[in-house]
């Protein structure tokens, strides 16, 4: 199995000022995504919240269970995480 | 022997020009130099600079602005104003000579290529004096701030800086490259004098001579208004070349505006943005970095193209609303990546300033308020590491500036995005639609590496955040941090909190 691949996205999260660059990796999931790019936000520029997040790409809502490589995500692409109620489905 | 008035020798002496027969003219003026374009050449004849000035009253002017500058900065070298100064006002002085010091300089490379290639010889001679007026303020600013490099060893950016790849340099370097360096001279008298010395520069230069004034730091002041008075007079080669120009070719003239307006709009928020609005003591502050705007570029950068003939740019309504927010998302930014300038950035989030910015800009709270309000319960929880960034924002394609600073928060209309564009495989992001346009029209002249691209090709070694500052030349001494060490924080501790404090 070859071994997992860096992908750069542009990602922003939530109610952020700017968008910035996340380094996630080609197996990561959705839920792993979100993590990564929220890492850099929540907590810092914006305040925690009990809730889920839900990753955005090419508009569409991904499931938490989907891989960076299963979605298509590739390198310099533009990544959106958001918060969303617990127990809504993506 | 009796001197002739200057009337009647002044329009023969500066018109000196001669038939060619060695050469041809293109010889002489190649197009890619002198870029006149669709303009023909015998049309330039008509070239007239609104202000005359001759070699002798340039000279006994200058000097008498010399003595004047220097005779300040002597008397007060001798004091202690310096220790006396605000400290978010010396981050005001510091951005400053930095960003603008060699900036001083890349203009007289500019006036030099239209003292050699401008078209007609008034013009030339004009630019002669332009070079010499940008050889002095460089050798202004870099003696002033050196004065105070023992003190503070920021001041050493006002040299150090170009010379560095810091990220808001490299902004700066892009702008103006593009607007001094690569083009043409006809160009540059549209982006140049026209474009940034009669609108831009009566921001950097009025503004904070007022703000320098009010803050105690009167060599400052005296400087920068002593400056401006050169850029007033040199500033007004643009004129007469647009006018020209409008007659054959206005969609030209229309189109290197707009694209450096844009552009100069842009970096000033950042460059002047913030000290206004966030650096200069609250009592000091006469107007906010909107209303300037609103006063001295809006009203008046707008009567004057449309006196020329020329149409609003098309991203004007953009521009305005950006007056609301772009210098406050480009402060946050830059107060919150504080060790990648070589300032110390003051807050200016205290009660009493935050109450100051919402009267001047009703949706400031909505916006940037949650921001902050995080940014201060982790200060006031000694959670430092909680206000330091761990990656980089991503850099715009043309202005180099974070994506989301030509937006806000909470913004419907512009909202914090990215306009991608993907071109031969390779997808570039910018941080709106007009920076996109222009980056597409005119990529192979205004196009550079970002710092994320350079992280991303391996240029940045480690690619860490240790790595990027390294590489940006800030060293642990120079490295920004709060202004007030966090201070104005203090107030917004919870009363439980104070008390056991």
């Amino acid at each position: 199995m070859p071994d997992p691949q860096p992908v750069p996205i542009n990602a922003k999260f939530g109610d952020d000022f700017v968008t910035q660059l996340v380094v996630v990796l080609d197996t990561d999931t959705m839920r792993e995504v979100a993590a990564k790019v929220a890492h850099h936000v929540v907590g810092k520029r914006l305040p925690a919240r009990d809730a889920d997040m839900v990753v955005r790409y090419q508009g569409h809502d991904l499931s938490p269970d989907v891989t960076v490589a299963e979605a298509g995500i590739v390198p310099l692409q533009n990544v959106y995480v958001d918060w969303v109620e617990k127990g809504v489905t993506p | 022997m009796a001197r002739m008035k200057r009337e009647e020798w002044y329009n023969i002496a500066r018109d000196v020009d001669w038939t060619r027969s060695y050469v041809d003219e293109e010889a002489v003026f190649p197009e890619w130099m002198s870029g006149s374009g669709k303009v023909p050449h015998e049309a330039w004849k008509s070239w007239d600079e609104p202000y005359k000035c001759a070699y002798t009253d340039y000279v006994a002017t200058q000097r008498e602005k010399e003595g004047s500058v220097y005779a300040v900065k002597s008397a007060l070298q001798r004091s202690n104003v310096f220790e006396s100064l605000d400290e978010g006002w010396k981050s005001t002085a510091k951005a400053h000579f930095g960003a603008i010091s060699l900036i001083e300089y890349l203009a007289v490379l500019a006036e030099q290529r239209m003292a050699r290639f401008g078209l007609s010889p008034a013009w030339r001679n004009m630019a002669v004096f332009g070079t010499l007026d940008e050889i002095r303020h460089t050798q202004m600013d870099l003696y002033l701030a050196h004065e105070f490099i023992g003190r503070d060893p920021q001041f050493d950016w006002a040299l150090k800086a170009y010379h560095t790849n810091e990220w808001g340099i490299i902004a700066a370097r892009a702008l103006f490259d593009g607007m001094m360096l690569g083009p043409d001279a006809v160009d540059i008298a549209i982006q140049l004098p026209f474009t940034l010395e009669t609108g831009f520069t009566n921001l950097q230069f009025v503004a904070l001579a007022a703000n320098a004034l009010d803050s105690g730091d009167i060599s400052f002041a005296n400087m920068i208004s002593s400056t401006q008075t050169d850029e007033a007079r040199h500033a007004q080669q643009g004129g007469p070349t647009l006018e020209i120009l409008m007659q054959h070719d206005p969609k030209r003239a229309q189109w290197t505006i707009d694209k450096m307006f844009w552009l100069s709009a842009r970096l000033f928020s950042i460059l002047t943005g913030p000290g206004m609005d966030y650096y200069t003591p609250l009592e000091h502050r006469k107007q906010s970095y909107k209303e300037f705007m609103e006063e001295w570029i809006v009203a008046e950068f707008l009567r004057l193209i449309e006196d020329y003939g020329l149409k609003k740019p098309w991203y004007w309504d953009e521009f305005i609303a950006g007056l609301d927010t772009w210098h406050h998302s480009l402060h946050l930014g830059v107060w919150f990546w504080r060790p990648t300038v070589w300032w110390k950035p003051q807050a200016g989030v205290s009660k009493a300033e935050r109450a100051w910015l919402q009267e001047k800009y009703p949706h400031w709270e909505e916006q940037w308020g949650p921001i902050w309000d995080t940014l201060i319960e982790n200060v006031n929880a000694g959670n430092m590491q909680g206000t330091l960034p761990e990656t980089l924002p991503w850099l715009c394609n043309l202005c180099h500036l974070p994506i989301g600073t030509a937006a806000s928060p909470n913004n419907p209309k512009h909202p914090v995005r990215s306009y991608p564009l993907t071109h031969n495989g390779y997808t570039y992001h910018f941080c709106s639609k007009p920076c996109r346009q222009i980056w597409w029209e005119d990529k192979d002249t205004m196009h550079q590496k970002t710092v994320i691209e350079r992280l991303l090709t391996g240029e940045i070694q480690p690619p860490d955040v240790g790595g990027i500052l390294a590489w940006m030349g800030l060293t642990p001494e120079v490295m920004g941090d709060d202004a007030y060490n966090y201070k104005w924080a203090e107030e917004y501790r919870k009363p439980a909190a104070a008390a056991g404090s």
